[in-house]
């Protein structure tokens, strides 16, 4: 465990030392929520503010957690990876540490879009209600973020990986429900959306908005969780001995 | 307790046999692994410091079997890899500092003061670390590898990139802490370092140990003088009683002889003979250059295509 905040500490310093990264990864939340959810001139529901949010919130997850294997990534192109593996240190901390670093990383981002929606005309929730949509964000995020690391230990260069990042988040999105509900998309769209598992996190997170405690997509959302987790450590095993 | 001690090492890459049975042993000294590139010397340290297991045979390191117990083996070494890993936007001591933290040393701080000192960093130890030059952060990774006071360090081309003032400094530095009693494990492509500062080097290559002893022990068993030729146009070979032909190091050919001065002109006479027009041609006593050069043979023909393979085989591991 001491690994693991050692290892954290040390993405965090260089996360908020990379001035421009610190900045994108403010601004672009932000920028999303105002354009899409105040200029886009579409009305599907009656707040269009408070449908689009959860999306919102999920997208800025997915951003950031598919940006855990680029971590991990450069660690292994630039030899750092090879001097933590011949360390004493358990060496499941270094995937974990990245796990969790990019997932706390993704939840201080969406505390910046929450406040900025309810200060644009989004409604105020319950402190309970805030509990528990940082809880699917942040099993989401661990998801998200453990898939990822698998990939990245898989491929060899940064090129091969920001191909798949770029190929993976954009489709996601707009297949998810994140901008429009089931009921207005064509039929092919609403079949996607209903299996892609951004729809599961934008979902269960409206659910919460709409006053109800969403049991089944959240310990789903776990249990999709957990056995990525597992499945990134054996990988991870597999590719360091 | 021999620091490192491998038998018989090998490690197969699918049809490329990248190690093949090393067996050496190396104690309180420092110990250079020579060879060209793709010859094995990665994938050697890569298995002696418990990142890579080998297809067979055996290595320990201070008594511990790298396979069976990897963790203990762990923490009585540091490994340096070539690439310069530094956080360049982590001030030195940072850098120092969260390797003290990830080994757990008691009062890190004070143990990250006097590395610092050690290296002599301390100056400029709160700027971040792209400010350093290479020989700079050189001595950091050799900072951060002293944090837990290892026994045996792995240096991987510990002097690559640096100017010549920065590599003398390292190899001061690498001569301090082997005085203090530790193992040091460098691979080099610098034969004039591994000669001045290697109390013993091993010749690798294609995975096998091509030489192995002192520096000293192995000029002096090629003969006792070196001849170097260089002929205008094609070279024709000679047989000669007095001079035997090493290899050929660019331009150069070369030949050692028991008697160098009587040999010349016999050379001389010889080359003219077959048709050589001599351009130039010199004596001088060997160095390890001639040492690797006679043990490892000619070294531009298929090597470029030896070496793609091994990248393609490290890949595959990955």
């Amino acid at each position: 465990m001491k690994g693991v905040l050692t290892y954290i500490h040390r993405d965090f310093i260089r996360w908020v030392r990379y001035r421009v990264g610190l900045v994108s990864a403010l601004v672009l939340p932000a920028a999303w929520l105002l354009f899409v959810g105040l200029a886009l001139p579409v009305q599907f529901t009656g707040n269009y503010l408070d449908f689009i949010t959860p999306g919102i919130l999920v997208m800025t997850i997915l951003t950031t957690g598919i940006s855990s294997g680029s971590l991990l990534m450069f660690d292994k192109i630039l030899g750092f990876l090879n001097k933590f593996l011949a360390m004493p240190v358990p060496r499941e901390s270094i995937l974990i540490s990245k796990i969790l670093f990019i997932t706390v990383r993704g939840i201080l981002q969406t505390t910046i879009i929450l406040t900025l929606a309810v200060l644009i005309g989004a409604t105020l929730l319950h402190p309970v209600q805030y509990g528990l949509t940082y809880l699917i964000l942040f099993l989401f995020g661990v998801f998200i973020s453990a898939f990822s690391t698998t990939v990245a230990l898989y491929l060899d260069d940064h090129d091969s990986f920001a191909a798949f990042s770029a190929m993976v988040t954009m489709p996601l999105f707009f297949t998810s429900s994140a901008l429009m509900p089931y009921d207005v998309m064509p039929g092919w769209l609403s079949a996607i959306a209903h299996v892609n598992p951004l729809s599961y996190a934008i979902d269960a997170i409206r659910e919460v908005g709409a006053g109800n405690v969403p049991v089944i997509p959240i310990t789903l959302l776990a249990v999709f969780a957990a056995v990525i987790m597992v499945i990134a450590g054996q990988v991870f095993r597999k590719v360091t001995v | 307790m021999t620091a490192i001690l491998t038998e018989d090492l090998t490690k197969q890459f699918g049809n490329l046999c990248a190690v093949d049975g090393l067996t050496l042993a190396a104690d309180r000294e420092i110990f250079g692994l020579l060879g060209p590139n793709g010859s094995g010397k990665t994938t050697t340290v890569l298995m002696l410091t418990t990142l890579l297991s080998q297809t067979r045979g055996s290595a320990s390191i201070c008594g511990y079997d790298t396979v069976r117990e990897p963790d203990r083996v762990r923490s009585c070494i540091s490994y340096v890899p070539q690439d310069m890993a530094v956080d360049t936007n982590l001030t030195g001591r940072e850098n120092v500092l969260f390797f003290a933290r990830l080994y757990g040393v008691p009062n890190p701080k004070d143990r990250v003061d006097e590395l610092l000192a050690v290296m002599e960093l301390t100056e400029r130890a709160d700027d971040l670390a792209k400010t350093y030059s290479g020989g700079m952060r050189r001595r950091l990774e050799l900072a951060e590898a002293l944090v837990h006071e290892p026994e045996v360090i792995f240096l991987d081309e510990p002097t690559l990139g640096l100017d010549v003032g920065a590599r003398k400094i390292i190899w001061e530095h690498i001569h301090a802490l082997n005085r203090k009693g530790m193992t040091i494990f460098v691979t080099t492509h610098y034969m004039d370092e591994a000669d001045r500062f290697c109390d013993r080097v091993g010749i690798i290559d294609h995975g096998k140990i091509a030489a192995l002893g002192k520096p000293s022990e192995l000029k002096a068993r090629l003969m006792k003088d070196v001849i170097t030729v260089i002929v205008d146009g094609d070279y024709s070979p000679v047989q000669l009683d007095g001079a035997v032909f090493v290899g050929r190091s660019g331009e150069e050919i070369l030949f050692t002889a028991e008697n160098g001065r009587e040999a010349l002109p016999a050379l001389a006479d010889a080359l003219n003979r077959a048709g050589n027009r001599v351009r130039s041609m010199s004596l001088r006593e060997p160095s390890l250059d001639d040492v690797f050069l006679q043990s490892v043979g000619r070294q531009e023909e298929e090597h470029g295509f030896e070496e793609w393979k091994f990248r393609m085989m490290l890949r595959g591991r990955s």
